[in-house]
């Protein structure tokens, strides 16, 4: 009973914050209507048995992805009118896209249907391991069977982190602001000051 | 299967901060509307005595750096949470499970020491 209620309620928010995530007119709203209907998708996760999922949901999507939209949303400096003025241009193809997702979904469930897929079932290899929680069960399964696909996703982030450094980087250490801290703290007295006896009348050659 | 009933106490209260912030927002408007005066002029809608308009959208942009930082978040925080199954589940996975994650975290050690090398988590 209870579990129907908090399903109702989480299914019922995520779809509005996903709704509104289309409407909203401002970007940065956008992005916070988001992170609402990540949270409910959470509390889904939650309710179908994927703790880690869930946790993964709001630590990485909450924590992470949506603080990038954020960022990515500030500095492109959208102009929301010099947006709206393209909708008429742009319709055909909003159209034809959205046109291709439902037929990809038709199909998709259609194959579902047919039988043709044996995702999920239990004649499918991964059978969740007796007395471990599900975490342990994630990990039992990650880091044996599919190991090589986890360290592909280690080769990707490298690349995704050699990629934002390649475009976001600019090398700033030929400029004179620059601080060396190993140079500053090196410095001593002797290098840094000058005793001299000038005669009188006559300056001192620096 | 997840005993969802240790949940239980989290969804009451997640329901009671709904409630809350509901009455929060709406109370004061409603007591508002319903107790007091409503005749707004122009000089009353102003900002006056202390501020003036805004100049600008107070969305400005920034540095690009700032994107640098979130992107090496992202990827050091998926790391950290690979890491949590990987811990509690090393007693079924074993010697594998623990050389796969050296060789990934290896991985990302050769991000993160190419990062520090050419200067990227250097602010100036």
């Amino acid at each position: 009973m209870i579990q129907l209620f908090a399903f109702y309620m989480f299914a019922t928010i995520v779809i509005l914050a996903a709704v509104m995530v289309i409407l909203a007119r401002n970007p940065v709203h956008s992005v916070l209507w988001l992170i609402l209907a990540f949270f409910n998708a959470a509390g889904l996760m939650v309710l179908v048995g994927a703790e880690f999922v869930a946790v993964l949901l709001v630590i990485v999507y909450v924590g992470a992805v949506a603080v990038l939209f954020l960022f990515v949303v500030m500095m492109l400096d959208i102009d929301v009118a010099s947006m709206r003025a393209g909708f008429v241009r742009n319709a055909p193809l909003g159209f034809a896209v959205a046109l291709v997702l439902l037929a990809e979904m038709v199909l998709g469930f259609g194959a579902y249907r047919a039988g043709g897929l044996a995702l999920g079932t239990p004649a499918a290899p991964s059978q969740a391991l007796p007395g471990l929680s599900n975490i342990q069960n994630v990990g039992a399964l990650l880091y044996t069977r599919y190991v090589f696909l986890f360290e592909m996703a280690g080769l990707i982030l490298l690349v995704a982190m050699i990629g934002a450094i390649v475009l976001t980087h600019r090398d700033r250490r030929g400029s004179a602001a620059r601080q060396d801290i190993a140079r500053q703290i090196g410095r001593k007295p002797v290098d840094a000051t000058v005793m001299t006896r000038p005669k009188v009348g006559e300056g001192v050659e620096l | 299967m997840v005993d969802l009933s240790q949940y239980l106490p989290i969804l009451i209260f997640l329901v009671i901060a709904l409630g809350l912030s509901t009455l929060f927002v709406f109370l004061p408007m409603a007591t508002a509307r319903l107790t007091g005066v409503y005749n707004p002029t122009a000089e009353k809608l102003s900002e006056y005595e202390c501020g003036f308009p805004a100049f600008e959208d107070a969305r400005s942009q920034f540095d690009v750096k700032f994107y640098l930082v979130a992107i090496s978040f992202i990827i050091f925080d998926l790391e950290a949470a690979f890491l949590f199954p990987w811990a509690v589940s090393l007693g079924v996975t074993g010697w594998v499970g623990w050389t796969g994650m050296m060789i990934f975290l290896g991985i990302l050690a050769i991000g993160l020491a190419y990062e520090w090398k050419i200067g990227a988590l250097d602010w100036d």
